[in-house]
């Protein structure tokens, strides 16, 4: 059914937003379908309870791509990024933890707790940087078939050798231990303060079924020094809007193109003709053709559901059913009447600006675990807090405040199930764990929105509700996301490309999955 | 200056690097602190048997049929065999999906194993090295990909890919986590799986024994002296020139080979003062922390099973884990028994080495295997803790392996990134022991790669 388009992107999510501006901008002729009312998939901000605005999912910004940044245009689109300069972890005995991202206000807040772990964190900040240099440009890069005779894939593995041949020999080794290793053991390494262990650590374990102590969790740590923004290495940021601010940029910019976007246009089948994608079919029932589908759903999504077992390869198809998603984050946002007050901040004070950890040791992050690696919720878990309203006033009436509290664990696959009940225990969790640090907490909620890896996925479309469409785990990253010999955005059905952070390298709103895609799809090599 | 070479430590890898460094006309003096009582677990590599003329020296690899034996909680026994069809058979009464599931997982499986077993009879290998990516190519794209999916991650999640049962996969999960201080939800334990069925036949997941250590112990031509502990390994301007003995004795020497754990020999026999603070440091954070205790005993008669395991599944073992990440022994204990004639050697895991007591295990164990002994009785019980193994056979913290081996202290990364190749800071001194490539389960490789890369240093100088 021609329709003149040249590419339709299933999902608005941001990776499809930025695949198909990116597409735009190459003059091709691209539609972008969303089930939703809105764009941003999990990067959006909706209006929770009536004057407070909520970044609902996504709730951060760090690991945009400069380059997406700049070549859209996003600044011009209205994408404007403040920054978070401190992460503040609360801790059971009345003290706290402070970190900043000035150096020396971070080193004295670090000396209080020791001295030493104030010495080795510069020195630790310079291997940190010094390895996400190493490993940026592998996040611009469709990853090499290591299987392959190709002579371009020999190509593509000979230059990734000679980048990492590059490598100083201590950098090569750092890489090799962070791929490999655990959070917890490699901030052995450096750290003897139990609240900074875990606080670093913790990232770790964000999307994934996984402890301080498991092994492949350090890598992550890196992602932190790899964020970038206005060029300066590791600094946070939260979008003036909220996360659904970035994905209005984005779209703006491919508007801007000459994208066209249409929200509530459900797509249910990938159409197939001759063996290739040759459009989609709508849940309305309306076809539209095009020579090119790009998908932003994840890869079972995609595969399973969008195209069908029966129009790929058996083993493909087996290989995508192996696909481990596992969600294990839940979100808590809080309507407040009034600010929280922490029993070791009576005062309030700027550390309420930046990020707020409950990870008070790093064993306390492995209970946590184990609640969940046997199917029930942590009934201590890990916070990542916000107060968006602090940093963006617009976002609350006056004097009241909004509170983004990401939680980790919360698994998908709950024993017996999430239910209405089971979310509101899961709530009340949350909020029981952060009023012992902060007990004026229970009085000031006048609304609470509670959200579990059932509620994502029925809502936006996660598979298992993995806020990564996928585990970042080392068995499937580069190379192997979403599947071994699939890496390069293509797919084994002719017409059809995957866009979304099922791809590499990976979740967070980030964009490079969709930059690259594009680029596979334009012909440029990466 | 001595032309001597000093191997500290009389184990299969010190006493096949000294025969090879003997053989190549180095004088040859072995220092043994101990006699070892340890069985030698483990295959032998070919290069390692062909350099040495093992097989007409006598060297026998012992695999009892069936390798395992597993208690079913229905009753009964998940016994499973080198022969694929009588493995089949009784994978078919648990289930018909596994059955139909195991030949092809066990060929997958002995491919890589193959792959890895020729990894191991060399040095660990440059992994940004042309020769690397050509050795790694030559298993073909199924066998690429299975490589790279399956080293990084958990044996749990190997076995969750390929199999329902957890009967069978829990007595298999359990060759993922032996000596490991991980449970098998922990990423890196499909390699350690991988590791220990290298060097045994397709549908084989358990190390052999051998009789290496005697017949190494029959072999002429190097000087053993034992009962000398060596208190300390001298330096002299950044170079090891012999040791010194507990008793006070000094032996000088060109070249020292340590059999002992890394971090030992680095940071307690090497004179303090030699090692830069950064790698001082890594070595410290080396993990080597004991996690089996070694229970024996003898039965009034033989219990009609060579080996057996209680891994009834992988959420057990991860639970027994689980225990053990607090330091605590774990509630439900994951038990290796094997038996010869009535003589029972048990393999108890989690027992962490900070645990505390331990007087009860025996009990723990006896009451776990009572009701698969038909109807046997077992005499006293027998209990070596991780801080008893330590002591008895120089284990760091009792870790059999000297150094864990999970992911990141494996390969190139053994013992230490950048250290991998049996040498150390201090010139002159080597590392042999069961800390370096490729690790314990492999009966004298390290000892043979140690003094193969001896032998090039010394072509070079």
């Amino acid at each position: 059914m021609p329709s003149g388009y040249d590419a339709i992107v299933i999902g608005a999510g941001h990776n499809g937003l930025v695949c198909a501006a990116y597409l735009a901008r190459a003059r091709r002729r691209v539609l972008v379908l969303e089930r939703r009312e809105r764009v941003g998939g999990a990067a959006v901000t909706e209006e929770v309870c009536a004057g407070f605005r909520f970044p609902v999912y996504s709730y951060v910004v760090s690991l945009l791509r400069p380059e997406i940044i700049r070549e859209l245009e996003l600044a011009r689109h209205g994408l404007q990024i403040l920054p978070l300069e401190s992460t503040l972890t609360p801790l059971p005995d009345g003290d706290h933890l402070a970190q900043w991202s000035d150096p020396d206000q971070n080193r004295r807040a670090l000396a209080r707790h020791s001295p030493r772990d104030a010495e080795a964190y510069e020195e630790f900040g310079r291997l940190m940087h010094q390895m996400a240099r190493a490993v940026r440009p592998l996040l611009g890069m469709a990853p090499p078939d290591p299987a392959s005779l190709d002579p371009r894939e020999l190509i593509g593995l000979a230059r990734l050798g000679v980048h990492l041949r590059g490598l100083e020999a201590g950098q090569f080794h750092a890489l090799c231990r962070l791929l490999t290793t655990s959070a917890a053991d490699y901030l052995d390494q450096w750290f003897e303060s139990e609240a900074l262990k875990a606080t670093k650590s913790a990232s770790g374990i964000i999307g994934t079924l996984a402890g301080p102590r498991s092994p492949g969790t350090a890598y992550v740590l890196l992602h932190h020094y790899m964020g970038e923004l206005d060029g300066v290495f590791r600094a946070w940021g939260f979008a003036r809007g909220g996360n659904g601010a970035v994905s209005e940029a984005i779209a703006a910019a491919a508007r801007a193109r000459g994208a066209e976007i249409r929200t509530r246009a459900e797509v249910a089948k990938v159409q197939m003709r001759n063996g290739r994608a040759a459009g989609v079919v709508l849940a309305s029932g309306e076809e539209i053709g095009a020579p090119l589908v790009v998908s932003n759903a994840d890869a079972r999504r995609t595969f399973l559901e969008l195209v069908g077992a029966e129009h790929l390869p058996a083993e493909f198809a087996d290989a995508i059913r192996r696909l481990r998603f596992r969600g294990s984050s839940g979100k808590v946002n809080l309507a407040l009447a009034e600010l929280p007050r922490f029993r070791c901040l009576p005062e309030g004070g700027p550390l309420l600006r930046g990020a707020i950890s409950v990870s008070p040791s790093v064993e306390y992050l492995e209970r946590a675990y184990d609640d969940a690696k046997y199917g029930e919720f942590s009934r201590r878990p890990y916070l990542d807090i916000l107060i968006p309203s602090l940093l963006d006033p617009g976002l609350a009436p006056p004097g009241r405040h909004v509170m983004s509290i990401f939680v980790q664990h919360a698994p998908y696959h709950l024993n017996g199930g999430w239910s209405g009940t089971r979310r509101e225990a899961f709530g009340d969790t949350v909020i029981e764990t952060l009023a012992e640090y902060a007990p004026n907490l229970k009085g000031a909620v006048l609304h609470r929105q509670v959200i579990t890896p059932a509620d994502i996925e029925r809502t936006v479309g996660l598979t298992e509700g993995n806020i990564f469409q996928g585990e970042l785990s080392l068995q499937q990253m580069f190379f192997l996301r979403p599947t071994p010999g699939w890496a390069k955005y293509r797919t084994p059905v002719k017409g059809l490309f995957q866009c979304g952070a099922g791809t590499h390298p990976g979740g967070g709103v980030m964009g490079a999955p969709g930059r690259n895609a594009a680029r596979a799809i334009l012909g440029n090599r990466a | 200056m001595s032309a001597r070479v000093i191997v500290i430590g009389a184990g299969a890898n010190e006493l096949v690097a000294a025969h090879l460094l003997a053989r190549a006309g180095h004088e040859v003096l072995v220092l043994a602190e101990r006699e070892s009582a340890a069985t030698e677990a483990g295959w032998v590599p070919q290069p390692v048997v062909r350099a040495l003329g093992l097989e007409r020296a006598g060297l026998a690899i012992e695999r009892p049929e069936p390798w395992i034996a597993a208690p079913l909680p229905e009753g009964g026994m998940l016994e499973l065999w080198r022969d694929m069809p009588r493995s089949v058979e009784a994978i078919r009464r648990l289930s018909r999906k596994d059955a139909a599931a195991w030949p092809e997982f066990c060929a997958r499986m002995a491919r890589l194993a193959r792959w890895l077993e020729k990894l191991y009879g060399a040095p660990p290998p440059d992994p940004l090295s042309l020769r690397f990516a050509l050795q790694v190519r030559r298993l073909g794209r199924r066998g690429i990909e299975d490589l790279l999916r399956l080293v990084p991650m958990s044996v749990a999640d190997l076995l969750d890919d390929w199999f329902e049962s957890d009967a069978l996969k829990g007595a298999l999960g359990a060759a993922g986590i032996l000596h490991l201080h991980q449970g098998p939800r922990s990423g890196g334990t499909a390699f350690l799986f991988l590791h220990h069925h290298a060097g045994s036949p397709e549908g084989v997941f358990r190390v052999p024994r051998s009789n290496l250590a005697r017949v190494l112990a029959g072999l002429r031509g190097i000087e053993i002296r034992r009962n000398v502990p060596v208190a300390r390994i001298t330096v002299r301007e950044g170079r090891a020139t012999g040791v010194v003995l507990a008793g006070g004795e000094a032996i000088a020497a060109r070249l020292v080979a340590s059999g002992d754990d890394p971090r030992r020999t680095l940071l307690e026999l090497v004179e303090p003062g030699w090692l830069d603070p950064e790698f001082a440091r890594a070595a410290r954070a080396l993990r080597a922390r004991g996690v089996a205790a070694c229970v024996a005993a003898t039965l009034d008669r033989a219990p009609g099973f060579k080996t057996l395991v209680i891994a009834p599944s992988l959420d057990y073992l991860e639970r027994a884990h689980d225990d053990a990440k607090y330091g605590r022994i774990s509630r439900q204990l994951h038990l290796e028994a094997r038996c010869e004639g009535r003589q029972l050697e048990v393999q108890v895991q989690y027992v962490p080495n900070e645990a505390a007591a331990g007087a009860e295990l025996g009990e723990q164990v006896r009451r776990a295997l009572a009701p698969h002994l038909n109807g046997a009785t077992l005499g006293k019980m027998r209990v070596l803790l991780p801080r008893d193994l330590e002591a008895a056979e120089g284990w760091p913290e009792g870790q059999a392996h000297h150094a864990e081996l999970s992911l990141d202290q494996a390969l190139w990364m053994r013992p230490l990134p950048g250290w991998a190749r049996y040498r150390t800071p201090v010139a002159g001194l080597y590392l042999c022991g069961p800390g370096t490539h490729p690790g314990a389960g492999v009966a004298g490789a390290a000892g043979f790669n140690c003094a193969r890369q001896i032998l090039r240093d010394a072509g070079r100088t």
